[in-house]
This record gives structure tokens, C-alpha cells and sequence, in this order.
């Protein structure tokens, strides 16, 4: 099971990007649009249309546990996936004056929680199985950490953060709660 | 949305700073103040060798939550930055728009940080965002994390609707200055503007803010801080009602 975190700045340019592989076993939601998926998958374009009609079972486990690419793991699937979220987001944020907005969008076996800090910036998870209160720890984690670096004065809310340090902290907070 | 790339504020400090020839202050020879380019030198090295110190993310930021700064510290360290900045403008407008700028930076670090603080442990985080709160989130808390205590006024123009004022009796940070006649319409306080505005555009209310000074008998210093919110933010309210 993988989870997916982007870092967006006000004005939506990804800052900061991880892929966490978590080796909880959580139940996996199956696609009833997997099932359906007619075999023309031979085109130029079969891995991305197979990825967005949600068949995951394309999806192929090495035995070191790595995932392969194909079906709902594409780069610039999860990434079309987490920017098409924001329009829910935006919205929901008018509305609501919570931070944490859990399960905000789904789409496939993704489900999208997002954080939206008071400067506006977003932190976007894409996850599939069901984690409220860890997803809710790990923000307010990464949280932490995002403040720490806003203090930076050499860190605009625009520039892209690039510390190991901090690569390394969210990777433990990773893998601590989700 | 009212965030451009990129930031055109950014880009009015970091011109300035890269013109280095005339403008590097180890070159004025009047500045007995400042140490020589040797010891500074010296002083870069040891930063160096002790690598081993902790970095940021190590620093528990409630450390220094209710520590305060020497108020003489400051006044002197904000005299320098006027003082800095009059040299590389070219009247009170552009003086009064850079002092914008170096307040921008602030608060962008004094809104995150302080809803940190007060939210960092909660278990439903909540920030701001209706337009009454957040005025008076500003008024209040913002004002108590920079200068201590809360401003003295909100106001609502009665002729613009779009026009809200905090005002302040006695500004800190105008404290030791007097503004010469020519320069009667200088206000420091763009400073502390520049602040304001910053945390009304992180929490999506962008809004131009000035200062002004509104002197009466009884507070010399008086200052205002005018904030003209734009269209986008009064039609979102009234979609909220």
C-alpha cells in the first residue's frame, strides 16, 4: 500500500513530493471498474487510460516489494489525481474553518486527504485505505516541520524545500503513522 | 487568485541586495561600528568548525514563545533598517513601499508561527475565515505576538465599505523616531502594514495596506493602518452571510 504527499505552495507549484511505501496490511478497496475494463489496452496511451479507469490488478508486486508501473501507480497519474483534488479543496476551504480536511476527494482506489495550513499552503495525501486520526498526526507533523522551514529567511512560501533534513523527518513521521 | 509567480515583492528586496558594489556596507569607511572584513572572516570560520550545532528542525518552537526583545534592541536595530533603506530609494513612496516589503516577510513567518502555537496540539485545527475574525485576529493576536499588546482600534470607514483602519495610539516602533517636516507624510509604520498585509493575504483576504499617521494632542504618535480590501474578498463574504 502506498501513500502519496505533495507539498503545494499558494499558488499550487509542488514544493516538496513523497512516496511512502507503508507495510501496515490495510483491506483493499476493489474497483468494480477494474473488472469492466475492455481490452483494448493496446494503444499508445494503455497505461495511462488503464491507471485512470482504476484497474489496479495491472499493478505488479516484486517480491522485494517494490511496485512496478502500470495501473494505478503512474507518476503522472497520482500526480493528475492530487491536482484535480485541489478544485475540491479550494472549494471546501471557503467553506469550512478546519485545516485537516480528511477523505476530501476519491477517485478510483485514491482517496485524497488534504492540510490546509493558514498561509495557504496545502499538503495533499493521496492514500487508499481508511486512516483518519494517523493521517491527522502525520500532517500536524509535517506540519511542525513546514513551520520550522517557513522561519527559514531564506525560504519563500514559493521556493521548493530541499533539506534532508527534512526529507528525513517526514519519512519517520511516514512511517510512524501511516 | 491573487498570488502571482512569481511574487512581485519578492523580487523588490532581492534586486536591491544584488547590486553589491556601492552599496556593501564593509566599504563606507565611516561605519566605526562595523567590524573589519578580517574579523568577519574569522568569525565565518568558526561558524564552520563547530558544524555540530543543532539545525532548525531540531529547535522545539515553543522555546521562545513568551520571551520578549529588549526594546532598545529593537529601536536600534529598526533605525538601522530606515536608515538602510532611505539610502537605495528614491522618494517617501518607494521608501514607504520597501519598508512594506521587509514587513511582508515578517508576517508571513508571524502567521504561520502563530497559528502553530495556538493550534499546533489541538485536535481539530481550525483557522480563519470569515472577515470580522480574521480583523480581529489582527487587531488582537497579531498585535500581541509582535508588540506585546493589542492595538487600541478597529474601525470601519463609513464612506468606503471595502476600507477597514487598526489603529494604534502609541506604535512601538515609532517610539524614537521623530520624521523630519519634508518628510511629513513618511509614516515607519508602513513597516508594521506591510505585516498586516501579509497575514490577510496568507489567510486569502488580499488586501492593500498603508499607514498613516493620524496625530491628535493627546497621542503624537497616533498611527493608522488602513487596510482596502479587494473586490474578490467583500463578494466572497457576502456569498458566506
Amino acid at each position: 500500500m502506498s501513500h502519496h504527499l505533495f507539498l503545494l505552495s499558494p499558488s499550487d507549484t509542488p514544493l516538496y513530493s513523497l512516496t511512502h511505501q507503508s507495510s501496515k496490511p490495510v483491506a483493499t478497496i476493489t474497483s468494480p471498474l477494474a473488472s469492466n475494463l475492455p481490452t483494448w489496452s493496446t494503444s499508445a496511451f494503455a497505461g495511462t487510460l488503464t491507471a485512470l479507469s482504476g484497474a489496479s490488478s495491472t499493478t505488479q508486486h516484486t517480491s522485494g516489494g517494490a511496485v512496478k508501473v502500470g495501473g494505478g501507480q503512474d507518476r503522472h497519474v497520482i500526480q493528475m489525481i492530487a491536482n484535480a483534488s485541489l478544485d475540491v479543496i479550494e472549494d471546501e476551504m471557503r467553506k469550512q474553518n478546519l485545516m485537516y480536511f480528511k477523505s476530501i476527494d476519491k477517485f478510483n482506489e485514491w482517496t485524497v486527504s488534504a492540510f490546509v495550513t493558514p498561509s495557504n499552503m496545502k499538503f495533499v495525501l493521496l492514500h487508499e485505505g481508511k486512516n483518519d486520526d494517523g493521517i491527522r498526526l502525520f500532517f500536524m507533523e509535517v506540519w511542525e516541520l513546514y513551520v520550522k522551514t517557513a522561519m527559514n529567511p531564506f525560504q519563500t512560501a514559493h521556493t521548493a524545500v530541499r533539506s534532508s533534513v527534512f526529507d528525513t523527518r517526514v519519512r519517520n513521521s511516514a512511517r510512524k503513522y501511516l | 487568485m491573487a498570488y502571482t509567480q512569481p511574487h512581485p515583492r519578492l523580487s523588490v528586496v532581492s534586486t536591491s541586495s544584488q547590486s553589491s558594489d556601492h552599496l556593501s556596507p564593509t566599504n563606507s569607511s565611516t561605519r566605526f561600528s562595523l567590524p573589519s572584513a578580517q574579523s568577519l572572516h574569522a568569525a565565518a570560520a568558526s561558524i564552520k568548525a563547530g558544524s555540530n550545532r543543532p539545525n532548525i528542525y531540531d529547535r522545539p518552537l515553543n522555546k521562545s514563545r513568551g520571551a520578549e526583545v529588549s526594546g532598545s534592541a529593537f529601536a536600534f536595530l529598526f533605525s538601522e533598517i530606515v536608515q538602510y533603506t532611505q539610502k537605495r530609494v528614491s522618494g517617501i513612496n518607494d521608501l514607504e513601499r520597501q519598508l512594506n516589503t521587509l514587513g511582508y516577510r515578517i508576517g508571513t513567518r508571524v502567521l504561520e508561527l502563530m497559528f502553530w502555537r495556538t493550534e499546533g496540539s489541538s485536535k481539530a485545527p481550525k483557522r480563519e475565515i470569515r472577515l470580522l475574525s480574521v480583523l480581529t485576529l489582527v487587531h488582537t493576536q497579531v498585535w500581541k505576538a509582535v508588540f506585546g499588546k493589542a492595538a487600541d482600534g478597529l474601525e470601519r470607514s463609513v464612506e468606503n465599505p471595502d476600507e477597514y483602519m487598526i489603529i494604534d495610539n502609541d506604535p512601538p516602533i515609532e517610539r524614537h523616531i521623530s520624521v523630519p517636516k519634508d518628510f511629513s507624510s513618511l509614516s515607519c509604520s508602513s513597516f508594521t502594514a506591510g505585516i498586516v498585509e501579509a497575514v490577510l493575504d496568507g489567510l486569502s483576504f488580499p488586501a492593500r495596506v498603508t499607514a498613516h499617521n493620524t496625530a491628535n494632542p493627546q497621542f503624537p504618535n497616533r498611527t493608522t493602518i488602513l487596510i482596502k480590501l479587494e473586490k474578490s474578498v467583500l463578494e466572497r463574504e457576502e456569498l458566506l452571510k
